[in-house]
């Protein structure tokens, strides 16, 4: 099982291998060392997919090691990646195939083969087909390395209800971007000399290689970092400058930012007069957002908004107002957004070192399967109409669950998840309890028993990455790598990747010949077209193709066409006044909470990010649950101490939960973090444990987007 | 801080230890001490010397309990580690216990050696080489007094070494001086003294004479009144040393073992035994003529004195392990 | 190589750059199977301050290897030994689990394993260590806090740091000699 792999690289020097321009603050260290026994994979326990060298002894996974050869993941491994093995020796994992006997929720299972599994959940789709059609189908998953399998099983099948996940993650961010340089840069943090970010709590929400790249920056070479966020973060006491910034004014501060460039005449007039559209509308339409005005908005001083904005413009194109990535916080996040990209513009760091650079990718090629025809119904979430900047392909999640429990503009009665737990990570659980309930079927693939695996009626327990062999993956960024993960250990259970699952479904729904495939010529065909020799060998031996030399300034020529209606930077935006939104972002206040409620604001730690995370015993053993945050401000008013139970209540539900008093939060806001108060049983340490934040938020989503709004829900407490 | 790794096993430990040292003694200094050539104090000399042994041993018995790994505690007797106070106390409390073993026996009467042979079932005891049998009926009456003097340094030392165990600690601020030794050593001698008054208060067969009772009066407050001024240097000491020690001497002064330490050690288990001592011995002192001896109070005061010994143990392993240097 | 000095393993950590993400804690939890609620590394978090005025920093802690460990002077049997390069270790066969050297170890740095009833702590990753590999939580680290390396060996980016830039260790006071340095 074991190999030897080695550090030396093939001849292609600029490509593989930590060299020189990143290694700089990270890779040396790890290169030092001679290299040791290890399958190369990758991490899949965040969206970052880090490489990793699996250390095995015997038929056992011992340890798993940073694999340093890809500068993305810049050598090294966070402590869900080294706590993955713990998902594969969990004794509360998903065996077997199971199909529930009592009624959802009960928790009754009866474990049946693979064949029956198969036979039972083709039975219930074939019988939605024949009802409402193929569209009577959602598919819904989160992006993984065979989340295509998946997607493409709904498509294959004639559903136009693929429901991907990024309409509960970074939507509005994307579309922002997109519209502005037709395309989502990444922020070059190893070389920027100011950073201001915001809510982008970078140093516990850990992201490759920014969260590392940003330690260096500001430790190593002194570059500056403006935090703005309502809570006390890790990243709040690594900056230069916090601001506890009133909720939902995030966009105040930066309009007033560009005031001031623009006033004092810092912004970059060559730049804007060569790449960029719309600048002189820009100038009328940010007079009114003087920094004094901005104050009032967002309690930052006057003063404060001035110094960073002549600091920033001073700094570029070595200053980036970093993007962030997380989901929307208020039904304005697009123009917020869009702000923040203007902003980055108008002082020219677009594609310079230290600013926002393009994205490059590494070339990789496409297996060729048999095509099938587009669906005939259009999506259920009518998105073209709704949302018609958004990508029709993702879906907006939260509309999509309005219209199917209104059963408009068609009914959907079968449901397929696949990697992700909708009870927790869409906002309002009840909600979605209701959707799950009007469901005919439901059917889940997932690793563990998670609380929407519990209310299934049908569960395929998929191999965990460690256990299976997943197409090439393309990361792309200042430092593109393309990713391999195979497997490292035999699956220890009755357990199929995803790929063999669909498989199985597909040929019970007469679909086979379009998955008529196996995973490694699917990988074989996409290593053929890398830019490397022997591409699979390459990958199965160091398991990445990286760049690892940044370029810089290829985008910044006269000759260069940017992907958006003009070919140019937009920062005046026709197609938005076409689809009737505001061209320029105007602010407009958002709504605070009454006195007596508070907004509930989320965010996460270092340890748990994602839903399923909690309930891994060491992740557990250092948050081992999880408590209301409330400034003593409010707490003192209401008698509340640290420990007291809380009664928290929304529109959408309420929960119990612990209180902690601390000064770590502004008096207007509480925070708890997500992964607690399961439902399943399953999950034993999360189980019944804390309060799950997904059952209080309210149904709110970005205007433009349809991206979910996370930070819209007022909550009342009451002390128990 | 941490959480304690040293419970109730180690307090009950470094008491019984400190018992059998300070039975050992008293009974030692009983048989030392003579009246025309003959020990002055027989029975004090004899309980001291029938007791002795059996604190130790039990404790021995469950520090061994106390081991992660019980049955590895023959490790401990193949090395010698002499920086290390636990591998020399664990020589010494071997030698000791053989010792006070050796000194019981010289203490028992023919027939009780006799009748304690006897107790060997007939058929173990035919096996038993004839040799053996005739060196374990040996008479060691004769060698009481030597014995006794042998034991004294071991004696005081066990009485040490359950001080040192702790003293020599120096991640420990609360307990890293020598006072404490010198606190554990004489606390330990009051301890066995009281026991000997409580036991020559109980023994109806020969009861106690008046010499006895001033004897070991004498001695108790002797010893308390030594350990009452090893107490009281060790706070001044302490509060006038540098922060860590302070902040550890805090948990005495205002912090957890407050009470603990002044209520249930200084002032039950120290002053007020002293102060009825006192009054008892007070005819003596001024020439007034013998001593009173009520015997509900020297059984408070012995008692008192027992609880209070065992008080100072339990505050010091436990607020010891929560000092520390931050 | 062979006929160098003698080699002596020590720590550098930059405290500043900690993030408190737990990698290091975790990535010890797997390669040395540490059970769970006993850690051989940890963060200390110290915060102070008031609401909007607040300061928050992080400092990795574990066994020191200390030159003069108290730990090891005080083990009955010899089981917790120093090997010739500084590192610190316990035989487990030997352990009796007295506990003695958790209560000497200034540094809290010992715990006592509820499942073998030994007593653990931090090996420096002796056995990667020993193959010309890096800690586990040194390699593992996001932020590269940590620079492990040989005292002794001028040319260790360890011996230029401590060279090069103001240092601290903890609690010299204890007079165990503390081989974890912290930069300031």
């Amino acid at each position: 099982m074991e190999r030897r792999f080695f550090m030396q690289i093939l001849g292609a020097s600029s490509l593989v291998g930590v060299n020189s321009a990143c290694s700089k603050w990270f890779g040396k260290r790890s290169s030092a060392v001679p290299y040791r026994l290890g399958i190369p994979t990758t991490c899949e326990l965040c969206p970052n997919k880090c490489s990793v060298l699996a250390d095995v002894k015997g038929d056992r996974i011992h340890k798993l090691n940073p694999n340093p050869a890809n500068p993305k993941s810049r050598g090294m491994l966070c402590a869900r990646g080294n706590a993955a093995i713990q998902q594969v020796y969990d004794p509360d994992r998903l065996k077997q195939p199971m199909i529930r006997v009592g009624a959802r929720g009960e928790g009754k299972w009866r474990t049946v083969t693979w064949e029956e599994a198969w036979d039972f959940a083709a039975e219930k789709l074939k019988a939605t087909r024949d009802k409402f059609g193929p569209e009577g189908t959602l598919w819904s998953s989160t992006e993984g390395f065979q989340e295509v399998f998946f997607k493409n099983l709904g498509q294959a099948f004639g559903s136009p209800n693929i429901q991907r996940h990024p309409s509960l993650c970074l939507s509005s961010m994307t579309l922002a971007y997109s519209m502005t340089f037709g395309t989502v840069p990444s922020f070059d943090l190893l070389k920027a000399d100011y950073i201001i970010m915001a809510g982008a709590n970078r140093f516990e929400s850990i992201i490759t290689p920014d969260t590392m790249d940003l330690i260096g920056g500001t430790m190593n070479r002194k570059a500056k970092l403006v935090y703005l966020d309502p809570r006390f973060t890790v990243t709040a006491a690594k900056a230069d400058d916090w601001f506890p910034i009133r909720p939902g004014s995030d966009m105040a501060f930066i309009l007033a930012m560009i005031h001031v460039i623009i006033r004092e005449g810092k912004h970059d007039k060559a730049f804007l007069d060569a790449f960029t559209l719309g600048f002189d509308q820009l100038v009328e339409h940010v007079k009114p957002y003087t920094p004094e005005w901005a104050e009032g908005e967002t309690e930052i001083p006057a003063a404060d908004i001035t110094r960073i904005a002549r600091e920033f413009a001073d700094a570029a194109p070595r200053a980036v107002f970093y993007a962030g990535r997380r989901s929307s916080w208020y039904q304005n996040d697009f123009q917020m957004r869009r702000a923040q990209a203007i902003l980055n513009a108008i002082v020219g760091n677009w594609d310079r070192e230290g600013g926002m650079v393009p994205n490059r990718k590494i070339a990789k090629g496409e297996f060729m399967f048999l095509p099938w025809d587009d669906p005939k119904a259009s999506r259920v979430d009518e998105v073209e109409k709704d949302f018609p900047l958004t990508s029709a392909k993702d879906g907006v999640y939260l509309s999509l669950r309005e219209h199917v429990l209104k059963g408009q503009p068609y009914p959907v009665k079968a449901w397929m998840v696949y990697k992700q737990d909708p009870l927790h990570s869409v906002p309002d659980q009840g909600k979605t309890l209701k959707m799950m309930e009007q469901m005919d079927f439901i059917g889940v693939i997932d690793i563990a028993m998670s609380d929407t695996a519990w209310y299934a009626d049908v569960i395929f327990p998929e191999s965990h990455y460690l256990e299976r062999t997943d197409p090439i993956e393309v990361m792309p960024g200042i430092w593109p790598a393309a990713v391999y993960r195979q497997q490292v250990v035999k699956p220890i259970h009755d357990t199929k990747p995803c790929l063999e699952i669909v498989q199985g479904l597909a040929k019970r729904l007469g679909l086979n010949d379009y998955f008529d495939y196996t995973i490694e010529q699917w990988v074989e065909a996409e290593a053929k077209e890398l830019p490397i020799p022997n591409g699979f060998e390459h990958m199965k031996k160091h398991g990445v193709v990286a760049s690892t030399e940044a370029k810089y300034g290829t985008t910044r020529n006269e000759a260069h066409r940017f992907i958006t209606k003009s070919g140019k930077i937009e920062i005046f935006s026709e197609r938005l006044a076409e689809a009737g939104h505001d061209p320029l972002p105007v602010y407009t206040p958002q709504p605070q909470p009454p006195s007596g409620k508070f907004r509930l604001v989320l965010g996460r730690k270092a340890t748990i990010t994602h839903a399923g995370l909690a309930h891994l015993p060491w992740l557990n053993e250092q948050v081992p649950t999880n408590d209301l945050w409330l400034n003593p401000v409010p707490a003192g008013q209401m008698g509340i101490r640290s420990g007291d139970w809380l009664e928290v209540s929304s529109t959408s539900g309420k929960v119990k939960i612990q209180a902690r008093v601390t000064d770590e939060i502004r008096p207007d806001c509480v925070f708890m973090l997500h992964g607690f108060g399961k439902k399943s049983p399953w999950l034993k340490r999360t189980f019944n444990n804390g309060a799950a934040d997904a059952i209080l938020l309210e149904t709110a989503w970005d205007k433009v987007s349809g991206n979910a709004a996370m930070h819209e829900t007022f909550v009342s407490i009451v002390k128990t | 801080m941490r959480e304690p790794v040293w419970e109730y096993l180690i307090v009950n430990y470094l008491f019984l230890g400190g018992l059998s040292a300070g039975l050992f003694f008293v009974s030692a200094l009983a048989t030392w001490l003579q009246e025309e050539g003959r020990p002055a104090f027989p029975h004090i000399a004899r309980w001291g010397a029938l007791l002795a042994p059996w604190p130790v041993s039990l404790g021995s018995f469950l520090l061994i309990f106390d081991l992660g790994k019980p049955f590895r505690f023959w490790k401990l007797f193949f090395t010698f580690h002499w920086q290390s106070p636990m591998s020399i106390g664990s020589w010494l409390l071997v030698i000791f216990t053989m010792l006070t073993m050796a000194y019981l026996w010289a203490w028992l009467e023919p027939e009780e050696r006799t009748r304690l042979l006897n107790f060997i079932p007939t058929k173990v005891r035919q096996r038993i080489p004839v040799k053996v049998v005739k060196w374990l009926e040996h008479d060691l009456s004769f060698w009481r007094r030597e014995l006794a003097m042998a034991g004294f340094p071991l004696a005081v030392s066990v009485g040490i070494y359950t001080g040192v165990l702790l003293g020599a600690v120096q991640a420990r601020p609360f307990w890293n001086t020598n006072l404490v030794a010198q606190m554990f050593l004489f606390s330990a001698l009051s301890t066995g003294t009281a026991t000997l008054i409580l036991v020559r208060l109980f023994d109806k067969k020969q009861p106690v004479a008046l010499a006895e009772m001033r004897f070991l009066y004498t001695l108790d407050i002797c010893l308390i009144l030594i350990e009452f001024f090893i107490v009281l240097p060790y706070l001044i000491h302490g509060k006038l040393s540098v922060l860590a020690v302070q902040d550890a001497l805090a948990q005495v002064l205002g912090g957890p073992f407050t009470f603990t330490f002044w209520v249930l050690f200084l002032g039950c288990g120290l002053l007020t035994p002293l102060l009825i001592e006192l009054y008892e011995f007070k005819p003596v002192l001024l020439g007034q003529g013998p001593l009173h001896i009520n015997p509900r109070w020297a059984i408070t005061a012995a008692g008192l004195v027992i609880l209070g010994g065992y008080v100072l143990r339990y505050v010091f392993v436990f607020a010891g392990q929560a000092s520390g240097f931050r | 190589m062979a006929q160098k000095t003698k080699k002596r393993y020590a720590m550098v950590l930059d405290s500043r750059k900690c993030i408190d993400c737990k990698a290091c804690i975790v990535a010890c939890k797997a390669e040395n199977d540490v059970p769970l609620g006993v850690f051989r590394n940890r963060i200390i978090v110290e915060k102070a301050g008031e609401y909007p005025k607040l300061r928050m920093s992080f400092d990795p802690e574990q066994c020191h290897h200390c030159e003069n460990p108290s730990c090891v002077r005080v083990c009955p049997t010899g089981a917790s030994y120093q090997r010739e390069d500084g590192i610190v270790l316990v035989k487990y066969d030997d352990c009796i689990g007295c506990k003695y050297c958790i209560i000497a170890c200034p540094y809290d740095a010992r715990y006592h394993n509820p499942e073998t009833h030994t007593v653990g702590k931090c090996t420096f990753c002796a056995h990667r260590v020993d193959h010309g590999e890096l800690p586990a939580c040194v390699e593992t680290c996001p932020s590269k806090v940590r620079v492990f390396g040989d005292l002794n060996d001028p040319k260790s980016e360890l011996h230029q740091l401590l060279a090069s830039r103001r240092h601290q260790v903890m609690n010299p006071q204890t007079g165990n000699g503390p081989q974890l340095y912290y930069l300031l």
